[in-house]
């Protein structure tokens, strides 16, 4: 009986971590979002509207995954 | 920057694969192109978990940057060079395709849960191999030792140039070949070469045996060299650091994760120098990364032998032996464990 709530205290506290690090990470991607959206040079994670800003403005492109 | 168009692109869901072919372990790359899609070339190298900026610097993505400019400003004329620049075609379209993905992942982000609905590009990677085991076929050498770091074969690059050799190192197959300190490659295989990056997408692609073109500059003049790539040149490629080396474990190990011990703790073992000695830093707990565990292998174990070899060896050579026998095979193998030596068997799934 104490090794089944000893290992169940564990799988909930485990449980419990992970969604605290999704929810951390999903902050820090809304943040990274506005900030990148702000500083006003980057299309943010739309392919087809940068290729469609690269063919009106003559410029070249510049794509960074991250 | 000004002078292009950026896109940040913070997720693999719906990636063209065949069009940004990059090393999927990375957490940085960058492709510079024209607006048709022709590819100027790309940016971003690793080689190391925690030391993320060994292979990047500011000032070298500046000059990859400024080299794409020279590159857009020549275009079209300088079209038919670029095209191979772009690689072969990919097994599937975009990575939720892969059948070990679909399903679990769209070709859009869930607004309400970003992260989780969010493909990793490493997933990829290892999609891309479960593709092969799960077929009962060995990993080949580009998907188990992807886009290899050119040190390999003896070329080490300066990380705040555009590809410029830093050293060649003596006795190396580079320096057979010519190649000095101080070398800017211009082209590789008669592809434009802007990043260390350009350089191993060439290498990534390359047969084995292999002898490739490379135009260089050395002292403001131009020449021709040769870089000669032997039958088993992947082999010192290290790709435990790799994010997708932890599905490699699970395939080849069971779970753990090693490194060599410390001289101290190998010489209270009793372990002779100059032998096999890994150090069990992790022995995965749970469901398929638990197999070596329920094996017997414990953390701090030291496995001193494997498969009758007691030669040294890194866990990417380990794995790689454990990844070229069957699938669900057990590998006989010796830790040292307080002192005490004990035999089990490494499994494999």
């Amino acid at each position: 009986m104490l090794h089944r709530t000893v290992l169940l205290s564990g799988l909930l506290l485990a449980g419990a971590g992970a969604i605290q690090a999704a929810e951390n990470r999903l902050e820090r991607v809304k943040k990274d979002r506005a900030d990148v959206t702000a500083g006003g040079l980057w299309v943010y994670n739309d392919l087809d509207q940068g290729f469609a800003e690269a063919r009106r403005t003559g410029k070249p492109l510049a794509v960074v995954f991250r | 920057m000004k002078q292009f168009v950026g896109v940040r692109v913070v997720q693999f869901n719906g990636t063209d694969l065949a069009r940004f072919q990059f090393d999927p372990d990375l957490t940085y790359a960058a492709f510079f192109m024209n607006a048709d899609g022709t590819l100027y070339g790309r940016f971003g190298s690793r080689s190391d978990m925690k030391d993320a900026e060994r292979e990047i610097s500011v000032e070298g993505f500046g000059k990859a940057l400024a080299a794409a400019l020279e590159l857009h400003k020549g275009f079209p004329a300088n079209k038919s060079s670029l095209l191979a620049k772009t690689g072969p075609p990919t097994r599937f379209k975009s990575p939720e395709e892969y059948p070990s993905l679909k399903g679990r992942y769209q070709r859009t982000l869930d607004p309400e849960k970003p992260v989780q609905s969010c493909v990793h590009c490493h997933q990829v990677l290892e999609a891309e191999r479960k593709m092969y085991r799960s077929a009962g076929r060995p990993i080949p050498d580009e998907w188990l030792r992807p886009w290899p770091m050119p040190d390999v074969v003896g070329l080490s690059f300066d990380p705040k140039e555009k590809a410029k050799l830093r050293s060649v190192a003596a006795g190396s197959s580079a320096a057979r070949d010519g190649f000095k300190a101080g070398d800017e490659i211009l082209t590789l295989e008669g592809q434009p070469i802007i990043s260390i990056a350009d350089v191993q997408f060439v290498m990534h692609f390359a047969k084995a045996p292999a002898a490739l073109k490379a135009e260089v500059l050395r002292a403001g003049k131009k020449s021709s060299l040769t870089l000669t790539l032997a039958a088993d040149w992947r082999r010192p490629s290290n790709f435990a650091w790799r994010p997708s080396a932890w599905d490699l474990r699970r395939m080849g190990t069971g779970g753990l994760k090693l490194d060599p011990p410390s001289s101290d703790l190998a010489t209270k073992a009793g372990i002779a120098p100059n032998s096999l000695a890994l150090e069990i830093k992790h022995a995965g707990e749970y469901g398929e990364h638990a197999l070596a565990k329920n094996a017997g292998f414990r953390k701090g174990d030291i496995i001193v032998a494997v498969d009758g070899k007691s030669a040294p060896m890194t866990e990417a050579e380990l794995l790689a032996l454990m990844l070229a026998k069957p699938v669900g095979a057990k590998v006989p193998a010796t830790v040292v464990r307080g002192g005490q030596r004990l035999d089990l068997q490494i499994p494999t799934q």
